[in-house]
């Protein structure tokens, strides 16, 4: 008996293990390609790290400007409406709600005080100044691939800026999750500590894409699902995500549910203008990724994104391939066998106008819903949230902009209208409920997610 | 300079690329029959045809325009469906206060051009989204029908 009882006590612990060193080997993001990885000295194909040749000369403060886009920095140290990396951006998580800080140079409230050990020690390290740990919102474990030049360049440019008295908002997490201390179990997990090492087996091209989507981008944070840990499980890279709310999609090289479809110059587009013709365009937090950051990379670099997004294995998951023929112009053709016609009422009024019965914008083609991801997501959760909080993007190309119905229409009609549009346009209906609208809500919320929250 | 086909006619603009069309109607070339409503497509005063589609001229930029021909309120009544629907209009006494009906109109003749004999389903989701704050939904239905009867 004891003998048995020993033999399962065992399997268990060799169980355990083998879960956690699988949850371990899952955080290293290029370990997919092979090859062999090398100090950034030992790499034959020159320095990829940095600013891109044309920014060479440039000074200190004017690289790091670069970098901090590249880096994307400010769409997450920004508060709706708020000063530019001042903090107070909201991050509603399940177990509670935690906020950016503010890091303009204010000695009180910012980072002023940082010396350069303590910037590198939050950035490579989720280290505080004071010792504290940060939460991994804060996407360390991407950018511990960042060389200390360049961080150290970001910090020049924060350093440039005028600093801004915004003092950090309290997080409202409940136990355990309140509990800084272990995050010091976590890091050891799932923050490999380590600079960019590039792949002798790879181009300078691809680990150029390689360092800004990692080191820099840090793609995988919204679009890399996550483990029971919440650490990312790079077993399925780039394979989608929920994130705040909005799903970041699969990016990876599958025909039906990633960019497989897509040409190279359709990826190309879509990272540095937000828009792809035939596959709609960024919205939510994509949105603010290309307009704060992707739209500012040099057509070198975004290409590099290309390359490095192109080699990324396949994987499939939940979503069907992209329907890409107009749906008819009539109104009364294309219907779901239980669509609801609330929701054709609701598109009747508020939406038929521009993105018309067939789904083809005559106003715009920012406004065409064929061929669309998120119009092809049987979720629907980012049509809600686009119905929800509209889109509001000035970019190079112009302003662009639906608006914001989330005010006006109840989640009821929320729902009917996102179920409609996918029915209609997707390859699959949705079928969600005005309570699955309200929680959508809730997550990308910037108010504080107080039912779970301990302080209210 | 930006050359457009406004209600069969050539015009030259001197207008910014982003301008929304509405504003190059109204300010620039004094075509005032098209009104400014709410801005924001949710309301249909501003509608106008471009290609022969009904469009939202508040949110249309001109630039993206191209050759698509333009017609507006003030050309409507020289295509078949629009004269009929203007008379319609005028034997039905539909107009209250008359801010939404150029859009109204527009929208209309829009339907009957692609859809000669509406019924009252395509009626609604051609024109859910012109609003009228005086309720004259009814008159306009009724005159849209009788338009179409002319029609055949």
């Amino acid at each position: 008996m004891k003998k048995i009882i020993g033999i399962g006590v065992a399997v268990v612990a060799a169980g355990a293990l083998g879960f956690a060193g699988w949850l371990f080997l899952g955080r290293d993001p290029m370990s997919f390609a092979g090859g062999r990885a090398v100090a950034l000295a030992d790499y034959k194909g020159g320095d990829v790290t940095g600013v891109p040749a044309q920014l060479a000369g440039a000074d200190l403060v004017k690289r790091g400007q670069y970098l901090v886009h590249a880096a994307d920095c400010q769409a997450c140290h920004t508060a709706p409406g708020g000063t530019p990396f001042a903090g107070g951006f909201a991050f509603n998580m399940p177990f509670g709600t935690i906020y950016s800080t503010n890091i303009t140079p204010d000695k009180q409230t910012g980072i002023g005080n940082y010396t350069d050990a303590q910037f590198l020690g939050a950035v490579h390290q989720g280290i505080r100044a004071d010792g504290e740990r940060l939460y991994p919102a804060m996407p360390y474990t991407s950018y511990t691939a960042m060389t200390d030049a360049d961080a150290l360049a970001i910090k020049a440019y924060l350093f440039s800026l005028a600093p801004v008295s915004a003092p950090p908002k309290q997080a409202q997490l409940s136990w355990p999750y309140n509990q800084r201390g272990l995050l010091a179990l976590w890091d050891v997990m799932f923050n490999p500590d380590e600079r960019f090492r590039p792949n002798n087996a790879q181009s300078p091209q691809w680990n150029r894409g390689a360092y800004l989507a990692e080191a820099m981008g840090h793609c995988g944070e919204c679009h890399t699902p996550r483990n029971v840990a919440y650490g990312l499980d790079n077993h399925r890279k780039f394979a989608g995500a929920l994130t705040a709310g909005w799903r970041a999609y699969n990016i990876t090289g599958d025909k039906n549910a990633g960019l497989g479809d897509w040409t190279d110059e359709d990826i190309y587009l879509y990272l540095s203008t937000g828009h792809a013709n035939g596959h709609g365009g960024a919205a939510g937090p994509m949105g603010e990724a290309t307009d704060n950051s992707l739209s500012y990379l040099v057509p070198d670099d975004a290409h590099a994104l290309v390359t490095y997004l192109r080699s990324i294995p396949a994987h499939t998951s939940d979503l069907p391939r992209t329907v890409t023929t107009p749906a008819p112009a009539s109104h009364k053709e294309g219907l779901m066998a239980d669509a609801d016609p609330r929701g054709e009422r609701i598109f009747a009024g508020a939406c038929a106008s521009c993105h018309d019965w067939t789904g083809v914008s005559p106003v715009t083609g920012y406004a065409t819903l064929t061929g669309v991801r998120a119009v092809n997501d049987p979720s629907a959760t980012n049509v809600a949230q686009t119905v929800i909080n509209g889109v509001d993007r000035k970019t190079s190309q112009g302003k662009i902009f639906m608006p914001a119905f989330g005010e006006g229409y109840s989640d009821d009609d929320i729902a009917a209208v996102a179920n409609y549009v996918t029915g209609r346009f997707g390859a699959k209906g949705a079928h969600l409920t005005g309570r699955d609208v309200a929680d959508l809500r809730r997550q990308a919320s910037q108010q504080p997610n107080s039912q779970e929250a301990p302080h209210g | 300079m930006l050359t457009l086909t406004i209600n069969g006619q050539s015009r030259e603009v001197d207008a910014p690329e982003d301008m929304p069309l509405l504003w190059v109607l109204r300010d620039h070339l004094g075509l005032v029959g098209t009104k400014y409503g709410c801005g924001i497509a949710q309301c249909g005063v501003c509608t106008v045809h471009v290609g022969g589609k009904p469009v939202r001229s508040c949110q249309l930029v001109v630039g993206d325009v191209g050759t698509r021909a333009v017609v507006t309120i003030e050309g409507v009544g020289s295509t078949p469906h629009g004269a009929r629907l203007q008379q319609a209009w005028m034997e039905g006494s539909v107009p209250q206060c008359g801010y939404c009906q150029a859009g109204q109109i527009m929208s209309a003749t829009a339907l009957l051009d692609s859809n000669p004999n509406p019924d009252d389903s395509d009626i609604d989701a051609a024109l859910a989204g012109n609003l009228c704050r005086c309720g004259t939904y009814i008159r306009i239905r009724r005159a849209i029908k009788n338009a179409a009867a002319k029609s055949a």
